[in-house]
């Protein structure tokens, strides 16, 4: 803008930049959709590349030291739209970890209605390490705020779609990079979703990362034409599909675990699938089943213009046109699950999660983008939960209405008005959407440090001061515990655009209380409670998700209360009988022994 | 207490391991069952020959030779089977052998598991020796000892696959077409057996080779000829000289420390052995008596799951302490919501190794003892109840009696010896 102020015939720069990834990872190289090129956002990076919000660092813990780095500006890259892929040059790799990392984001931007940042006090990007050691695994670091890949060397007997003794490397997998930016992503929306108090919390983390990768990787529709013109006439049947969803991790010997429940209509939810990786690929079948019904729905009249009628497809291969269509079709579907399993983030509570509330939240949160259901997505959505027997919990029926938030009745308002800070801030990152380069957080404000010392990601101090003001007014409304302290967990302002071009805008924060009385018995993971509340741009309250603490209040709250620690010790219990390392504990290991089985460079490693 | 109305279950106090002898009423003459007999660190005062050596002597047979009727090794550990290495097992008669299906040989799956434990516990071990070497501390040498209990016990395995005398049968449970619970054999007239684990189960067969163990091979194999690991693209693409980006020492510090998956592959590995125990429950009469070998949670699901294995449970009077009192090899739903601990008798087979301080777990015990079940611990015999449990030899042994309700009527004087067949 600037320039051209200043210069009325400058060029001006591309929005967007395109750059090439493998659409799968290396070993798939040879089919025709692997090697394609996404955009991203143009945001000039620095060598490395070093963006806005990720920095890609390739120093290799394993042998101390850096490899070259790729200046993505350099004029033959631009020429030819990014490097060509090639496993042996490490610049295509930091080109395509950036690449995938940056699209990953977007996706998260676009669904959420605001920017992902970063930023912490010590760190003001994620870093991704795409050869940070020696090992077939990789996994997202809070204390780095950053995601580190391994390589390895293929196995000489089974070394599956590789070589023997080929070198492999996670970061080259495009579903791994998305897998592991989306934990950290969640990491920064929940804190407190790294606290296994139930057994869906960590199996949230593994099946939402995986729902992301998944999806992700469907919007491209070079890849899902080879899949659907191998289905032939079999449309019906997520066969093809569901192998293309399946090939996770193939190459790396990595999460192959994650999607095995897909196609396999048998595995369904119950008290004895229990380890995270299982229990989140049921979660990842069910959204895959919601996913497929509404395909199918969409592609009916394709079929039926086609077939003129009969629905029943000619034997031979299909007309690529047909298969055009079709594969647009399956890629805007993939598109529009994602964006609605990722908005279901605003309308969870702070803590706890369960299957059931991800389910509710999904719901909610489509409800409010779009009150009628005109593609089908919600009850798709519904009836694949219900075949994975994934069922929400205390609610009168199955049926959509059942499933949304309650709307509170009084509510107390959020103070928009009246406090200077709220309203400062919700015009800062209003007029801030779409404006790269102005996203810093303003830590000339104070940030904001939670009862165990970490940093509320995105949150000043004056702000959290205010929204403290009106949590400690109505702790009643709000279900909070009259006596603990409050802890502001984070506030945002969504702006999101509708399919009917109606402006959604909505202000969500976060409330948490803790309570380490029981801690050490506990594994290292107090009881804590919180509080979602959604309210409209005016402070209207719209939902109020709660998760409550508080053994004396209402009925349905104590209730509530009591329920959830009954649920935590008895996940104690289990997770403890579920791994082999406890009997080996001492008591300073057993005192912080759920905090460890939460780290991801040990749950990844599998 | 009428002689032919009482069981009396004898533990012997090996150190580390497990050992115990359960003798059998019946009206020819007593019966002998032999629950494994292991070590690997010996008792105060004894060591795993004394123990053998007195096993012998309690075991006269009819002829002279000492004889027991069945031999069970409930899993492959060197605690449970380091005993049977001794050459006076060649003197002993015995009339069968029960061992769980994953130690039958012709068994391709149960090859399979085998092959899988026994190549990561010396790949594990070679690779803490190494460590050990380099810096020894308290939890290095335990996760050592936890795989050398796991590495293949060549002589003690021969005793139990080929040795003994007058040619036993040997029986791999549960079979694989099994479809109750409950056998006889004409070897122990008068008392059921049930098999309540190792499951055949494709899923149970998957988790006894454990995924991290198969991480951890892989990345063993990626290593190159000098133990390093390679190099992910050559030396041309090294930036010699100042670091490009930003990255602290202290982050750099962080990040080479990554990749020492050791100590949960340790237990992966020792879990998954534990996973193969044979799980029994031996019916006298009305009387219940449970040996769970060191079963882990997947085994005890299964059982507490299926009903009739769960009112086998439930009716238990006398309790093996699964694997040495540790905290995953007794569920908390079996003590609190399973037994009913009145009169209920228990032994615990155990003695404190410095680099596992977690076994015995004390809270286990206290919730054992909470309801009401009268517990010996082999390390502490002294401190047994008197009234319910014998102190022998210097503390070499502890027995407890246990009176049969509803004793078998007339069991056979004399079985056919060839009783090979299994009457269901």
């Amino acid at each position: 803008m600037a320039e051209r102020l200043q210069d009325p015939h400058a060029i001006r720069p591309p929005s967007r930049r395109p750059l090439k990834v493998f659409a799968t990872d290396p070993m798939a190289g040879r089919t025709a959709g692997n090697r394609i090129t996404v955009d991203v956002e143009n945001e000039d990076p620095k060598p490395g590349p070093r963006g806005d919000r990720v920095a890609v660092i390739d120093y290799d813990g394993a042998h101390d030291c850096f490899y070259q780095q790729v200046d993505l500006n350099t004029p033959a890259i631009l020429m030819q739209g990014g490097l060509e892929p090639a496993e042996a040059d490490p610049r295509f790799h930091q080109q395509m970890v950036y690449a995938v990392a940056t699209r990953t984001l977007e996706n998260f931007d676009r669904a959420l209605g605001r920017w992902q940042s970063f930023q912490t006090r010590e760190y003001d990007r994620l870093r991704l390490f795409p050869h940070a050691f020696h090992g077939a695994n990789a996994f997202y670091s809070r204390e780095l705020n950053g995601v580190l890949f391994g390589y390895f060397r293929a196995d000489k007997e089974n070394f599956g779609r590789n070589l023997p003794g080929q070198l492999v490397y996670t970061c080259l997998a495009h579903d791994i990079i998305v897998h592991e930016v989306t934990h950290a992503v969640v990491d920064r929306l929940r804190r407190h979703f790294l606290e296994p108090t139930n057994e869906d919390v960590l199996a949230f983390h593994e099946g939402f990362a995986d729902i992301v990768a998944l999806f992700q990787h469907f919007t491209f529709p070079e890849l899902l034409r080879d899949a659907i013109q191998s289905s032939g006439t079999t449309l019906d049947t997520p066969g093809p599909m569901a192998d293309l969803a399946r090939q996770f991790g193939e190459a790396t010997g990595m999460g192959q675990a994650l999607r095995s429940a897909i196609g396999r209509k048998e595995l369904v939810l119950g008290p004895s699938v229990m380890e995270p990786h299982e229990r989140g690929s049921i979660l990842v079948a069910a959204v895959f089943d919601g996913f497929f019904l509404a395909y199918q729905r969409r592609i009916r009249d394709l079929i039926r213009i086609a077939t003129r009628g009969s629905g029943v497809l000619p034997k031979g291969d299909l007309h690529p046109d047909l298969i055009g269509r079709i594969a647009g079709e399956a890629s805007a579907t993939a598109q529009s699950i994602l964006g609605m399993c990722i908005r279901a983030f605003d309308y969870l509570a702070p803590v706890d999660v369960t299957f059931s509330d991800y389910l509710r939240a999904m719901m909610t949160a489509d409800y409010e983008m779009s009150h009628s259901d005109p593609l089908g997505l919600r009850e798709s959505m519904i009836e694949g939960f219900r075949r994975r027997r994934i069922f929400a919990e205390d609610v009168a029926s199955a049926a959509e209405e059942s499933l949304l938030w309650p709307a509170p009745v009084n509510a107390p308002q959020i103070p928009v008005d009246s406090e200077q800070a709220i309203l400062v801030y919700l015009m800062r990152t209003a007029t801030n959407f779409g404006r790269p380069r102005m996203r810093k957080l303003d830590y000339e404000k104070g940030f904001i440090v939670d009862q165990d010392g970490e940093e509320v990601p995105g949150l000043t101090e004056d702000v959290a001061k205010a929204l403290h003001r009106y949590a400690s007014d109505h702790r009643d409304p709000l279900q909070l515990h009259p006596k603990l302290p409050i802890q502001v967990q984070g506030f945002h302002s969504v702006f999101r655009v509708a399919p009917s071009g109606r402006l959604v805008i909505e202000l969500v924060a976060q409330f948490v209380q803790t309570d380490k009385t029981a801690i050490d018995a506990l594994g290292g993971i107090p009881l804590r409670g919180g509080t979602t509340v959604v309210a409209a741009a005016d402070g209207t309250i719209r939902y109020i998700i709660a998760k409550p603490i508080h053994l004396g209040g209402e009925q349905s709250v104590r209730d509530q209360a009591e329920a959830r620690i009954r649920r935590q010790l008895g996940y104690l219990d289990i997770a403890d009988a579920l791994d082999p390392e406890t009997s080996f504990m001492d008591d300073e290991g057993l005192k912080t022994r759920m905090k460890t089985r939460a780290d991801f460079a040990k749950l990844h490693f599998r | 207490m009428a002689e032919g109305s009482v069981v009396r279950i004898r533990m012997y106090n090996v150190g580390f391991g497990d050992c115990f002898l359960v003798t059998v009423p019946t009206r020819g003459r007593p019966r002998r069952i032999l629950f494994d007999c292991g070590s690997i660190k010996k008792a105060e005062k004894h060591s795993i020959d004394d123990v053998v050596a007195r096993l012998v002597q309690d075991c006269p047979g009819e002829d002279g030779k000492p004889a027991i009727d069945v031999v069970v090794a409930t899993h492959r550990h060197r605690d449970h089977v380091s005993g049977f290495e001794l050459a006076e097992w060649s003197g002993v008669t015995v009339g069968e052998v029960w061992m769980p299906w994953t130690e039958d040989p012709a068994d391709p799956d149960a090859q399979a598991v085998r092959t899988g434990h026994a190549k990561l516990a010396a790949a594990l071990d070679a690779s803490l020796q190494l460590k050990l070497k380099a810096a020894p501390d308290e939890r290095l040498k335990g996760m050592a000892l936890a795989v050398q209990n796991a590495l293949t016990n060549e002589g003690a395995m021969r005793t139990l696959h080929d040795g003994f005398n007058g040619n036993p049968v040997r029986r791999y449970m549960p079979l694989k077409d099994q479809a109750r619970l409950t056998f006889e054999t004409p070897v122990l007239p008068g008392v059921k057996i049930s098999v309540l684990g190792p499951s055949r189960d494709l899923d149970v067969i998957r988790d006894m080779n454990p995924p991290k163990g198969k991480s951890y091979l892989c990345l063993g194999d990626s290593l190159d000829v000098r133990g390093e690991p390679p190099s992910p693209f050559d030396d041309s693409w090294k930036i010699e000289g100042d670091a490009p980006a930003d990255l602290s020492a202290d982050d750099r510090k962080k990040l080479r420390a990554q990749g020492d998956p050791d100590a949960a592959v340790v237990a992966s590995l020792d879990s998954a052995v534990n996973g193969t125990s044979l799980m029994l429950v031996l019916q006298v009469g009305a009387t219940h008596f449970l040996f769970p070998g060191d079963a882990q949670w997947g085994t005890w699901q299964a059982a507490m799951r299926n009903p009739e294995a769960r009112d086998l449970l439930s009716a238990t009077r006398f309790y093996k302490v699964g694997h040495h009192g540790s905290h995953n090899a007794t569920p908390r739903e079996f003590v609190d919501e399973i037994i009913h601990g009145k009169g209920m008798r228990g032994m615990i087979s155990t003695n404190p190794v410095a680099s596992w301080p977690g076994i015995p777990r004390a809270p286990l015990l206290a919730q054992l003892t909470g309801h009401n079940v009268a517990l010996a611990r082999s390390d502490q015999s002294a401190e047994a109840d008197p009234a319910v449990f014998h102190v022998g030899e210097d503390g070499l042994y502890v027995d407890v009696e246990i009176e049969i309700a509803d004793p078998p009527a007339d069991p056979p004087v004399d079985p056919p010896k060839d009783g090979a067949t299994v009457t269901r």
